[in-house]
């Protein structure tokens, strides 16, 4: 490893796990820092859904193609992670059938393999669905612990060499000259600031982008888009259930564990730190999931908590939900700044696709040729992660 | 329903390389939904940047912000500060585990004992037992109930004198096994169990299942392990199984 | 916000912190404090057998002595430690054996009843018959 290129990821979220992991495969050294806990950001808060990508295939199709691709690699390379019990789109009204034309088609556009099941057929799958509803589509959704994956990633990672640093929070960025050559960071363990030198710095922070580019002088277009999800007691489906309509608030009920996970609303700050959760929008949870699964409303709530989404789009998007879900990367030399890249957006579902993008980037800088080995390499189980 | 107090956090506070930790005191305003977690995230935010705490999902599924609240465990994510009796609301880190700083406990030991246990984490889903399962899967499964949030290691008064103790969390993770292999070495883990230190050494003060925030009852779990292996060791069934009862089949 | 008021060291071992303890926890604490006692007790009741070898009236003495209100108050607290360690002891080897474990909290306040019949009886034989 000595003489290798150093590289330097901000951000211990599942972006930056991925990206620790692509960089140590293709022979770089890396050092991850982390001001908080490693998935205490976004990355921990998520639903824990394994897209298939069938709830972009209406408004985001290259969403929906990155998602099923990811689903199939994430299903082999960390076998016995996910709760693969498929999903469901479920229609209740005529209106919502009038969905499944375009969505079988938008599916079949993005190889998502679908099956349309009657509704007694659905009833017998899930018995606690609303009654009423009128059909439903089988999809490869799949459930994941929004932790114990990117833990995977980490404990490979750290398995090949790269130093992962949590509590450990970028103060600045070290430059020379107009290159990026490093982050000036205060290590919370033991209240000291050094200087970690780097040949690249990856800014992996989500929804703290803005922040982390603000202090090299550079501006991405990153609009921090929280929402609301809720956890009742009790699991009161055992697949993905999904309306079947294009992706709106309190649509998505994942389970997990003994919980049932309503989610989401949508909505754009400024501090992804300063999150709320409204009274109203947990109401709203509550009664648009309680229409896909009328007992819901009865269970008694487990917690309701909020995520800031990093996407990606103009500082004009106000309601978040008509911005991409895809990824963006950005090389800074463009505006002039050597030495740092940044990734935005996506989703935890396609992480490693981030981090392929990424490193490829990241490669062609330094002129390495190292194929991207991401796709096969078979994880370490999350435990490795602490256990070293 | 928006009816606001005040109540004091007392915060344990350790950095490495000072000599003693310490209490700080902050005034943190609180509605009747505020839990600890958001809180302590609001003491980070506003009044000190540096003071460490785990959390990831904020609904009790990944067992991160494990700490002792006014001396009982809980996890801070769905405990509201309203539930709590007083005005004063003291939050210290878990107990045997080394602290790493602040409110961080170092988990590595933890995990080290965890992972031989053949680290069961997706199982059987016994809910809905009516539902048929769909197409292409052949039963449904869910995640562990087990978080890893090492409460019950925290709560164990054995494990608090007996550090090689295996702990709580372990043991019923070796149980789990035992009730579902999925493909496990049932007699490996179960010799791992079989010792000083393993399920004989618990003196059920039956904390950990008290505790336990996700229906682990590791107390039970750790009782079912001793009836598995009393069976195993009675004369006549060493017998017939020709041997010791652990040998791998 | 307030800061430098140090953590106390701790006085007490560990496994005696007594805070955000459950009932099956304060038994622990109790079994273990009762059985401490109960050893030492053992040693002390060797001890003083050991004046059997030293004549009649050395024995008669200490009898009498026995018989005066300190000495019963502490044989009224060596009957609860004998009352409480045998009859949670009675609930731990069922426990310990995987035999209602899931009743064992209920187990253990039927077991402190008949322990409770129990102290008092024999603490009023105790101080009725050595009058």
């Amino acid at each position: 490893m000595k003489g290798a290129f150093h590289v330097l990821v901000i951000g211990g979220g599942a972006t930056g796990a991925a990206l620790a992991h692509d960089l140590t495969l293709r022979g770089l050294r890396v050092t991850l820092v982390e001001r908080w806990e490693v998935t205490a950001g976004t990355t921990g808060r998520h639903h824990g859904l394994l897209h298939s990508g069938a709830r972009y295939v209406l408004t985001d199709p290259d969403s929906a193609r990155e998602c099923i691709e990811e689903n199939w690699i994430l299903r082999r390379i960390a076998p016995d992670a996910f709760e693969l019990n498929d999903g469901l789109f479920v229609a209740l009204t005529d209106e919502d059938v009038t969905y499944l034309d375009p969505f079988l088609e938008g599916c079949a556009r993005c190889g998502i393999p679908t099956r349309v099941l009657s509704r007694e057929h659905t009833l017998r799958l899930e018995p606690n669905l609303n009654p009423t509803l009128k059909l439903a589509v089988q999809v490869p959704d799949g459930t994941m612990d929004a932790m114990r994956l990117p833990l995977r990633f980490l404990a490979t990672a750290q398995h090949h060499g790269a130093e992962i640093r949590p509590f450990t929070e970028v103060v600045d960025i070290h430059f020379q000259g107009r290159t990026v050559a490093g982050a000036r960071v205060r290590d919370h363990r033991t209240e000291r600031e050094y200087t970690i030198a780097a040949d690249v710095v990856i800014n992996a922070t989500g929804p703290w982008a803005g922040q982390i580019a603000q202090m090299a002088g550079v501006d991405v277009p990153i609009r921090p888009s929280p929402g609301v999800l809720v956890a009742v007691e009790g699991r009161l489906c055992n697949m993905v259930i999904n309306r079947l309509h294009p992706a709106g608030d309190g649509d998505i009920i994942v389970p997990q564990r003994r919980l049932s996970i309503v989610g989401t609303s949508s909505w754009v700050v400024e501090d992804p730190d300063d999150l709320d959760v409204p009274e109203a929008h947990v109401r709203m949870m509550i009664d648009l999931g309680a229409l896909l699964i009328p007992t819901l409303r009865e269970m008694p709530v487990r917690a309701a908590w909020a995520a800031a989404r990093p996407l990606v789009g103009p500082r004009t998007a106000h309601s978040g939900r008509e911005l991409s879900r895809t990824f963006k990367c950005f090389d800074h030399a463009d505006e002039g700044v050597e030495g740092l890249v940044t990734i935005i957006g996506g989703k935890a579902s396609t992480a490693r696709a981030m981090a392929e993008v990424t490193t490829d980037i990241v490669c062609a800088k330094l002129g390495i040729t190292a194929p991207c080995r991401t796709r096969e390499v078979v994880l370490l189980p999350h435990t490795a992660y602490y256990a070293g | 329903m928006t009816e606001q107090r005040t109540v004091q956090f007392r915060v344990f506070r350790y950095k490495q390389g000072r000599e003693r930790p310490w209490y700080d005191t902050f005034d943190v305003t609180v509605t009747p939904r505020t839990t600890v977690l958001e809180a302590l995230q609001f003491i980070r935010r506003v009044h000190d940047p540096s003071l460490m705490l785990r959390h990831s999902c904020h609904h009790a599924s990944c067992g991160t912000c494990g700490m002792r609240i006014n001396g009982q465990e809980r996890l801070a994510c769905i405990t509201r500060v309203h539930d709590i009796a007083g005005e004063r609301v003291t939050v210290e880190p878990l107990a045997n585990l080394p602290i790493i700083g602040d409110l961080v406990v170092d988990m590595k030991a933890f995990y080290a004992k965890f992972t031989p246990m053949a680290m069961p984490l997706i199982r059987h889903s016994e809910f809905l037992p009516e539902a048929e399962p769909p197409e292409g899967v052949d039963t449904y499964t869910r995640l562990e109930n087990c978080i890893e949030c090492g409460l019950c290691v925290s709560v164990c008064p054995v494990a608090a004198s007996d550090p090689l103790y295996l702990g709580p969390a372990a043991l019923a993770a070796a149980w789990r096994v035992v009730q579902e292999p999925r493909g496990q070495n049932v007699p490996e883990i179960l010799a791992q169990v079989d010792t000083a230190h393993g399920c004989w050494r618990c003196h059920i003060a039956m904390e950990c299942s008290a505790v336990c925030p996700s229906h682990v009852d590791p107390g039970a779990a750790i009782m079912a392990l001793r009836g598995t292996l009393i069976r195993q060791h009675l004369p006549w069934r060493r017998k017939q199984q020709g041997g010791d009862a652990h040998e791998p089949r | 916000m307030n800061r430098g008021e140090l953590v106390p060291r701790r006085r007490w071992p560990a496994w005696f912190d007594v805070r955000g303890r459950h009932v099956s926890g304060w038994a622990f604490i109790l079994n273990r404090l009762t059985g401490l006692g109960l050893v030492l007790y053992l040693i002390i009741h060797l001890w003083v057998l050991r004046l059997l070898t030293q004549g009649e009236a050395r024995w008669n003495a200490f009898i009498a002595l026995a018989k005066t209100p300190p000495f019963l108050v502490l044989d009224t607290i060596l009957f609860f430690g004998i009352i409480y360690h045998a009859l949670n002891g009675i609930r731990l080897t069922l426990v310990g054996l995987g035999i209602g474990v899931s009743a064992h909290k209920r187990m253990f306040w039927v077991l402190m009843g008949i322990g409770l019949v129990l102290f008092v009886l024999s603490t009023w034989g105790l101080w009725t018959m050595t009058k």
